[in-house]
């Protein structure tokens, strides 16, 4: 009794009194958010993410189950919320309480009802067999906010986990193999956008705080909580009780909320691209095998990161103009090349593998006649790579990819394969979105 | 408030103990009264620690282990920042950060008589001295000094209660002036009052200055 956080009215009216001067006990203006650091653990699908003082840890698992009668074709998500004794003294362990229901329900809504995460990608065999994704949510430090800060951890989660690559085989063809992590890369899952919570507080005469504090929570009148994504569509919106509040300052709270997310998503996928780059070095050095070395170490490591830099460049890019800008296919298709040139050049640890991306059902491979051009003009000369590239870049900033025939005509289908197969190590969304660009040649809009 | 007896036996007066270390030998000090603090036990013929910090001695004969923690041990004679958690007929109970709330009663203030026994809200910020605190009992506090009068005790009224360690409201009642409030002092103008339970409470004209002179005092900890 005696260990519990109290309230003083001095502490009560202050907030108020310093909301008026548009200020906030940590300094922060209404609309700000705290700092957020988003790290990761060792095994692929947990995160860490701390919102000011607030720490939350998500952690995705996966495992076989038989799907829902009315849904056979998709696999399930579900999120477990824990609040742990050691965040605040007013948690208790055992069943979860009022608040955790409602925390899991709310990051639920947002994954589920906007169909952030595919499903149907997780079927394996259709009415029998298919993934189910569990998210669990541990709180670890409550300094208020932690809707927010559970949803930020349970996307960092998904974006890095990867589960164990899956194919039908055995005698009949209906047995599920289920490959070992050190035979095949394990495969990501399909996110296609991110929904983020914003938490609005409300006190009396329409003063309104984003991202509250542990004592602003105990003050506050009200709260909602928005989940946008960077696009701008509003995923969920929760409101449980609390002060009435008005039609005009709810789609103000909406239209700040699509402004933070957009913040938020960067800086998501910042941290997420960061952690996939350093595990794809990793994986890089770890590997024995090397391919032509007629260029020096030095050399190689700096085209290795000055490559894989500007492949991750290129990918932000894509991300952005699949977003929504507007672009031409020729535009897509330029990147694509210039980034399959830079991956033929990738002669480091790569791993083969020859068949067709069997998790991805857009996926025919890759058209071959790229992948011809790029081992051709690998194999050119090996000491003059860069200007290889520049060399190539030209005409393909210039022309479509049928040119590359007249370039460089001969070729093995096999090797070209090979090498386009395994960029960089793990496969990831880069190979989810790369065959879009024949989609976007229908006209097709984006997802 | 603490003192270095360089006549004493025991030279860790001042100096960092372990639980177990024997602090004070006994034989050599017959005839005297000692007072055991926080942390110190009685065993056979020694004094030793229970607790890791720093020996701290009181004249004539006061001794204890001073550490910082936020958890508050209640020590007679300390100045504290309490919290109003309900009303009885006799006392309030205030909460004060330590194992057990404590008893305030209706009746210590200056000029305190059945008649006008003030009302506090569910919440109040109070400074109160702890008149008695043993190990195991409620401790009890007033609203005045050890002669009966006022002397600043009792209602903190508006400003700003924080909670810092134990050992950052020592260092911000010592003196000299600590340098945090110093430096501070020279450039805001502000009310401040510290209890030794690890509480803080800032008041300034201005919201801005409030927040800045608390954000700075927490800051100055780590």
């Amino acid at each position: 009794m005696a260990n519990t956080w109290r309230l003083t009215l001095n502490e009560k009216n202050f907030i108020k009194t310093a909301l008026l001067s548009e200020i906030r006990l940590d300094g922060r203006k209404p609309f700000q958010f705290r700092n957020i650091i988003i790290n990761f653990g060792r095994e692929d699908g947990s995160a860490e993410v701390q919102l000011g003082q607030t720490r939350v840890m998500g952690i995705v698992t996966a495992k076989f189950v038989q799907p829902y009668r009315d849904r056979p074709n998709e696999g399930t998500l579900s999120i477990y919320a824990e609040f742990s004794p050691m965040a605040d003294p007013s948690f208790e362990a055992g069943r979860p309480g009022e608040s955790a229901v409602e925390l899991g329900r709310i990051v639920d809504r947002g994954l589920r009802e906007s169909r952030a995460v595919d499903t149907e990608s997780l079927c394996v065999v259709a009415g029998k067999l298919v993934w189910a994704i569990r998210i669990d949510i541990h709180i670890l430090d409550n300094a208020g906010n932690l809707v927010d800060a559970a949803n930020m951890a349970a996307l960092a989660a998904l974006m890095t986990f990867r589960r164990p690559e899956c194919s039908l085989g055995g005698e009949d063809g209906q047995e599920v193999i289920i490959h070992p992590l050190e035979m095949r890369d394990p495969v990501p899952l399909i996110v296609h956008h991110l929904p983020i919570a914003i938490t609005f507080g409300f006190f009396d005469e329409c003063l309104v705080v984003i991202d509250p504090t542990h004592s602003e929570e105990a003050v506050m009148a009200g709260r909602m909580i928005a989940t946008v994504n960077a696009n701008g569509d509003i995923c969920a919106i929760q409101k449980a009780g609390g002060e009435g509040v008005s039609q005009r300052v709810i789609m103000q709270c909406l239209q700040l909320a699509t402004t933070k997310a957009a913040d938020i998503t960067k800086q998501i996928k910042a941290a997420v691209e960061a952690y996939n780059k350093e595990r794809a070095l990793q994986k890089i050095k770890l590997e024995p095998t090397c391919v032509g070395t007629n260029v020096k170490e030095g050399q190689d490591q700096t085209l290795d990161d000055k490559g894989i830099s500007e492949l991750v460049g290129k990918y932000m890019e894509r991300l952005k103009l699949i977003s929504g800008e507007s672009y031409t296919s020729q535009n897509i298709n330029d990147e694509v090349e210039t980034k399959s040139l830079r991956l033929g050049t990738d002669s480091h640890g790569i791993k083969f593998s020859s068949t067709p991306l069997s998790w991805d059902p857009y996926s025919k491979g890759v058209d071959p006649e790229f992948l011809k051009a790029s081992v051709a003009s690998q194999g050119l000369s090996s000491a003059n790579k860069k200007k290889e590239w520049s060399g190539e870049e030209k005409p393909s900033e210039a022309q479509r990819p049928g040119s590359y025939k007249e370039v460089n005509p001969k070729s093995s289908a096999v090797d070209a394969s090979r090498i386009e197969m395994q960029m960089i190590g793990p496969k990831t969304l880069k190979d989810a979105v790369k065959p879009k660009n024949k989609r976007k040649k229908k006209g097709s809009s984006v997802i | 408030m603490e003192n270095k007896q360089s006549s004493s036996p025991a030279s860790f007066i001042g100096s960092t103990v372990i639980p177990g270390d024997v602090v004070l030998d006994l034989s050599s000090m017959a005839n005297q009264t000692i007072k055991l603090g926080d942390g110190l036990r009685e065993d056979r013929d020694a004094i030793s620690a229970m607790k890791a910090g720093t020996l701290r001695c009181k004249k004539p004969n006061k001794y204890r282990i001073e550490s910082c923690q936020k958890r508050y041990v209640p020590c007679a004679g300390d100045t504290v920042l309490g919290i109003v958690v309900d009303s009885k007929r006799d006392d309030f109970l205030i909460d004060i950060k330590g194992p057990a709330l404590a008893f305030l009663p209706v009746l210590a203030f200056e000029g305190g008589t059945r008649r006008n026994i003030p009302k506090f809200e569910v919440g109040t910020l109070l400074y109160l001295r702890v008149v008695k605190a043993k190990f195991g009992m409620n401790p009890e506090l007033s609203c005045t000094d050890a002669h009966g009068k006022a002397a600043e005790f009792g209602l903190l009224k508006d400003g700003y209660m924080f909670e810092t360690s134990t050992g950052l409201s020592r260092k911000l009642l010592s003196s000299p002036t600590c340098p945090v409030l110093e430096s501070l002092g020279k450039k805001l103008p502000f009310e401040i009052a510290v209890g030794l339970n690890g509480r803080v409470w800032v008041n300034a004209a201005s919201p801005h200055t409030i927040i800045a002179a608390a954000n700075a005092i927490m800051n100055s900890e780590s």
